[in-house]
């Protein structure tokens, strides 16, 4: 039945800047202050993230608008426009593989995280295997799906979010945010190099501009969407540095994760609220992942249009399990994960740019 | 086409399968011819005979004033109201014609015309001219009048059976609101419909359900407001329905759904009037089966569900904590059991050490694993539901006694379950109970099974992945093309106003946004100035 608009495979703006939130709040999260630490000394990371994430939403914003130049044609269609046809083959299975590596190393993550913070008997075969199959139930249902599933989650993440550093304040010595300003300039750049890996993910609007009836709002959307990430960063760096100091937080793998566990829940009705704020962070964890696989199959479909939908993510969800259980230990999952900042690079920056660059040099415009 | 054929003789064909066609259709499937023949007793006989002389068949042949005109009438004893049948038809033929002092016309289509247009005193009188039709209405309540000398027949409606009164609705009872509820008597309950909407506009279209019931089905909307591709929609589901009898109006619920594999209803049964009569003002449709006191509204999304006619009837602070707890309850209701596992026997480190150590000394000397015992308390519970619903009301508080007593109280004393485990049941139970709709509260009380199994399995982890399964399922599945997660997603702000919170009338300006209305204001912001 078609009677209400609002009930088919459309999406509009409001959409998109849930995704694109949704999709850049991720795991990213709990390694950032380390990461953006390690390289800053003092509270200066705020600089970086502040550089890293400003420079995310130009590229973002470049995305969006290049992805709108072309409403209602898929990736291939508008690349083949741009490039020719076998690059643009090319480059639509690569950001899809792109986007399979994504979900696998989120997958892979969450598996490694629950096994600290919520159970350690249980094998991380076994937990990946299973928010995979969750992952693939929600694909497998819709891709609009999963979009309100965005609108659904983000908001109570954000409060849990919000929660987690309000209840930290008390902690918050001032004292730990010095030295100010004493990094090198050098220091600055590397720790945004870093934060710009945080803020990866924005690609798959690529594949689902698309899909959206208002392309000529996106990049505003867009920009939005990615503004309450950075927001979040910078509190987040900024109560981390407080509470644990800088020596302390370089050490921890997971210092967001960490400064839960300081907290004390006024009443004293439960304890250990590191095990909540992470099970509730798995939504938004899911969210990633499953928009990341999403893309992925509709980027495939745009190839191969004969192969079904479902066929397609049953062909694919095992290929992205083994992709994520291949690193054998920590070290080599953290080396994947810079694999992927380096890919994430190319698709969410380099290739955009030179594509934009081709369109505006050409003058292409889709014919809207 | 083959040449050579001359135009005339295939004309001629055409005609003599159409006479052929016209034949058959005057038998019915049984065989027995359904022409009315202009012998009434010849009728009679037919009518006898395609019903096999049933014991509640009532004839009776007399003649008109002091003529010979032969007349007679036919009904179904038990349906009709005698007193109808003796007052409107018999004695106005009988005397009222013969006292008017008027020539009593000789053939019989005339005698009809008078029958209709001057001596009957009934409302409700119509002609037709095929047995079908006759039967069919004969069978559901009217009297048949055959007059000699014609093949017209002239129904008039004489419906009266014994049927229950005007009750409250015993599912659905409120502290404040209306004390009516529908009956099983479909006209009564379009009444109760017509009685609070006086609108011109309310539509009712009838359907006839079922192959052999050949019940009333009734589509209620107001038109106007209702977006015309629901109307159409419901009708073109309601035309695909076969049946044989839909004895309630559950049937007709199945065979709309959206999806029969979901355990979420996307069509709300109701027996309050007020409620249908709401839900029309907001743009959706009734459905209203003749033989149950149950209407069906629709579409319904998972917040409808969570309202009561009662939120309105309140004031809006009221209305609005009412809802909150409601939504707290539900919460509860599904994830209650699965999180006292998870937490027990996964993240015992998660609960305050002073509780944990008391939940531990209440646990010590119980046999069974936390899971083991949530699973036979909950089923214990459920079976107590069960059986208090079959039994006779006198004995229904013996079973209060039993479970609450002997099973609670017993089964902790001997050390089978935790006292712990008893309050995290009850708990569950209140909480299911304040669902405001039944058909949501038992799809609640299926998925805690699963929220168990899930806990049991994989603590916190399971459960949140639980949780965003059921909402997965939610923001795909569709009651007659609207997401069943509106307005939550795909967002309708507006429609925030009277969702969790309910927002003073006056405020509440605009019918639901998110049913896209053709009118769609309801009120003047402020009132009328």
């Amino acid at each position: 039945m078609k009677s209400f608009e609002y009930g088919d495979e459309e999406i509009g703006s409001r959409e998109i800047l849930y995704a694109v939130s949704s999709m850049v709040i991720g795991v990213g999260i709990f390694g950032l202050p380390r990461t953006v630490g390690s390289v800053t000394k003092g509270s200066d990371g705020w600089v970086s993230i502040l550089l890293g994430g400003v420079l995310a939403l130009f590229f973002a914003w470049l995305v969006a608008k290049l992805a709108s130049r072309f409403p209602r044609q898929t990736f291939l269609q508008y690349t083949t426009t741009l490039v020719s046809k076998p690059v643009a083959i090319f480059l639509t299975i690569l950001l899809a593989f792109h986007l399979m590596q994504f979900t696998a190393y989120e997958m892979r993550t969450v598996a490694n995280i629950s096994k600290v913070y919520l159970f350690d008997r249980t094998p991380v075969e076994v937990i990946a295997l299973l928010f995979l199959l969750v992952v693939t139930y929600g694909v497998a249902c819709s891709s609009v799906g999963l979009f309100r599933l965005n609108l659904l989650f983000l908001p109570i993440v954000l409060l849990i979010a919000i929660l987690l550093l309000i209840m930290n304040i008390g902690y918050f010595e001032p004292g730990n945010l010095k030295p100010v300003f004493s990094t090198k300039w050098t220091g600055y750049f590397q720790g945004a190099r870093e934060t710009l890996f945080a803020f990866l993910g924005f690609e798959i609007l690529l594949v689902y501009i698309a899909m959206t009836n208002q392309p000529e709002k996106t990049p505003k959307a867009v920009m939005i969407g990615m503004s309450i990430p950075l927001l979040l960063y910078l509190f987040v760096f900024i109560i981390v540095v407080g509470v644990f100091g800088h020596t302390a937080m370089i050490q921890l793998t997971d210092p967001t994760i960490e400064i839960a566990k300081e907290v004390e829940v006024p009443g004293e009705f439960f304890e250990r609220f590191e095990s909540l704020f992470f099970t509730i962070w798995i939504m938004t964890i899911f969210n990633t992942s499953a928009l990341a696989f999403d893309a992925s199959v509709l980027a495939f479909r745009s190839v191969f249009p004969k192969i079904k939908r479902v066929w397609l993510i049953f062909f694919l969800a095992p290929i992205i399990y083994l992709f994520g259980m291949m690193p054998p230990n920590l070290i080599r999952v953290y080396e994947v994960g810079n694999w992927l900042g380096f890919s994430g690079f190319i698709f969410a920056i380099l290739m955009p740019t030179i594509l934009f660059g081709i369109a505006k040099l050409r003058g292409i415009k889709g014919n809207a | 086409m083959k040449r050579g054929v001359p135009l005339f003789k295939m004309l001629r064909r055409k005609q003599l399968t159409k006479k052929e066609n016209q034949l058959e259709t005057t038998k019915d499937a049984h065989g027995f011819p359904i022409e009315i023949f202009l012998d009434v007793q010849k009728n009679i006989e037919n009518i006898q005979k395609i019903l096999n002389t049933p014991s509640d068949l009532v004839t009776r042949e007399f003649t008109v004033g002091n003529t010979k005109q032969r007349c007679a009438i036919v009904c179904i004893d038990g349906l009709v109201d005698q007193t109808t049948i003796n007052d409107k038809i018999i004695r106005n033929i009988q005397l009222g014609m013969a006292n008017s002092g008027k020539e009593i016309p000789a053939s019989g289509e005339e005698l009809l015309k008078e029958f209709e247009n001057h001596v009957l005193s009934a409302i409700e009188v119509k002609k037709l001219n095929t047995l079908d039709q006759v039967m069919q209405s004969v069978l559901s309540g009217d009297t048949a009048l055959f007059v000699q000398g014609t093949d017209q027949v002239l129904l008039i409606g004489s419906k009266g059976w014994a049927s229950r009164g005007v009750n409250e609705p015993s599912t659905e009872a409120l502290v404040r609101g209306p004390r009516d509820g529908f009956t099983e008597n479909l006209r009564t309950n379009t009444a109760h419909i017509r009685r609070h909407i006086r609108d011109p506009n309310l539509r009712f279209e009838n359907f006839s359900v079922g192959r052999r019931s050949k019940k009333d089905l009734v589509l209620t909307y107001i038109d106007g407001i209702v977006h015309p591709d629901l109307v159409g929609e419901v009708k073109r589901r309601i035309k695909t329905i076969d049946l044989d009898d839909a004895p309630e109006s559950g049937f007709i619920e199945q065979w709309l759904e959206d999806s029969f594999l979901s355990p979420f209803p996307t069509l709300s049964p109701t027996e309050r009037p007020d409620k249908v009569c709401a839900a029309l003002t907001q743009g959706k449709v009734g459905l209203l089966l003749d033989g149950t006191p149950f209407a069906l509204v629709a579409p319904i999304t998972f917040g409808n569900l969570l309202q009561s006619p009662e939120d309105y009837y309140e004031r809006w602070w009221v209305g609005t904590f009412l809802r909150f707890l409601r939504y707290f309850g539900a919460f509860l209701a599904v994830f209650l059991p699965g999180l006292y596992i998870a937490l027990v026997s996964y993240h015992p480190g998660m609960i305050p050490s002073k509780l944990a150590f008391s939940i531990a000394a209440a646990r010590e000397g119980v046999p069974f694993p936390a899971v083991i015992e949530a699973l036979v308390m909950i089923t214990v519970l459920e079976l107590l539901r069960e059986a208090g619903i079959r039994l006779p009301k006198p004995i229904g508080q013996t079973i209060g006694i039993v479970g609450g007593l002997v099973i609670g109280e017993a089964a902790v004393s001997a050390g089978i379950v935790s006292p712990v485990m008893v309050i995290v049941v009850a708990l569950t139970a209140i909480s299911s109970f304040s669902v405001p709709s039944y058909s949501l509260a038992i799809t609640f009380r299926i998925l805690v099974y699963g929220m168990m199994f899930l806990a049991a399995g994989f603590g916190l982890f399971g459960l949140i992945l639980g949780y965003i399964m059921i909402n997965i399922h939610l923001v795909n599945l569709k009651s007659f093309g609207i997401p069943y997660s509106t307005p939550f997603a795909p967002s309708f702000y507006a429609d925030w106003k009277d969702l969790i919170l309910r927002a003073p009338i006056m405020m509440i300006g605009k019918r639901p946004i998110m049913m896209q209305v053709d009118d769609e204001k309801r009120m003047r912001k402020g009132g009328k100035s």
